[in-house]
């Protein structure tokens, strides 16, 4: 399309130009061949004016598109990261002790009176006690599973606290607790 | 593209003054109308230059967009006659 309208140009101009100066106004024929070149090179002027400026229009909105595909690009890519720091956000919550998330925001709340001290030590208080409840309850879980595999006492404490047998202060208090656990347990 | 089809419109305004030369030259009753033309344009060109804010927003185009269209159709009345006349 550009090839077309630079050689419309170049014939305008040619048409124009060419025959006013090598043509003779005094003969006949001449002087109506210039009046023919030149409206000839008026409408080839005219036809490129009108090829470029559909071709520049074009170009405009091809300009628009580009910008406005940029521009999805750049928010989609800001809305995936957008996504991604939330879910690590989360995560990290997630991996967070529950236990350390309360004691923090008891650490928020210190200075803020004696009541909400108190209300975050009893929140804290019952934290611990569910914790420890829940750790029985899957101990007990444990050493009923392992009982129903033939396993001793001994191999049980030693698997699930980690101790020896013999008659160091952790295995009395591991059999203690081992003992309290298969009672509660029944 | 945009230098192109304006400087296309330019030149298309220079032939087209020739053309008018050439109208002219055919015959005197055809010289006293295009001179006449001539006037008419010149006096329309002035009045357009003087009134340029009242034009342009009658128009709705920008006052620099009118004096810019109005010197171009100076410059390629001028181009155009002088390429005539100078053949």
């Amino acid at each position: 399309m550009q090839l077309k309208i630079f050689v419309l140009s170049g014939a305008a101009v040619a048409l124009w130009l060419v025959p006013l100066t090598a043509l003779d106004k005094r003969i006949g024929w001449h002087k109506s061949m210039q009046g023919l070149t030149l409206c000839a090179a008026i409408a080839c002027a005219v036809t490129a004016g009108n090829i470029a400026r559909e071709q520049a229009k074009q170009n405009e909105i091809e300009e628009i598109k580009t910008r406005a595909i940029t521009a999805d690009v750049v928010d989609e890519i800001a809305t995936s990261a957008y996504i991604s720091q939330a879910q690590r956000q989360q995560e990290a919550e997630q991996i967070l002790n529950p236990l350390e998330h309360l004691e923090r925001s008891l650490a928020l709340t210190y200075d803020e009176g004696e009541r909400s001290e108190s209300i975050a030590q009893n929140q804290l208080a019952e934290r611990t006690e569910n914790c420890a409840e829940n750790g029985d309850s899957e101990r007990t879980e444990r050493i009923h599973q392992l009982q129903a595999k033939g396993w001793g006492k001994a191999k049980i404490i030693l698997e699930i606290w980690g101790v020896t047998k013999g008659g160091s202060h952790k295995y009395k208090a591991a059999e203690a607790d081992y003992k309290r656990l298969i009672e509660e347990g029944g | 593209m945009r230098a192109m089809y304006l400087g296309n419109y330019f030149v298309a305004g220079c032939i087209a003054s020739s053309f008018l030369g050439w109208i002219a030259s055919l015959h005197p009753i055809a010289s006293r109308a295009i001179a006449f033309l001539t006037a008419a344009a010149f006096t329309v060109w002035g009045l357009c230059w003087l009134l340029d804010f009242s034009v342009s927003s009658l128009l709705k185009i920008s006052v620099s967009s009118l004096q810019a269209f109005l010197l171009a159709l100076l410059a390629a009345g001028a181009i155009g006659a002088g390429v005539f006349l100078c053949s």
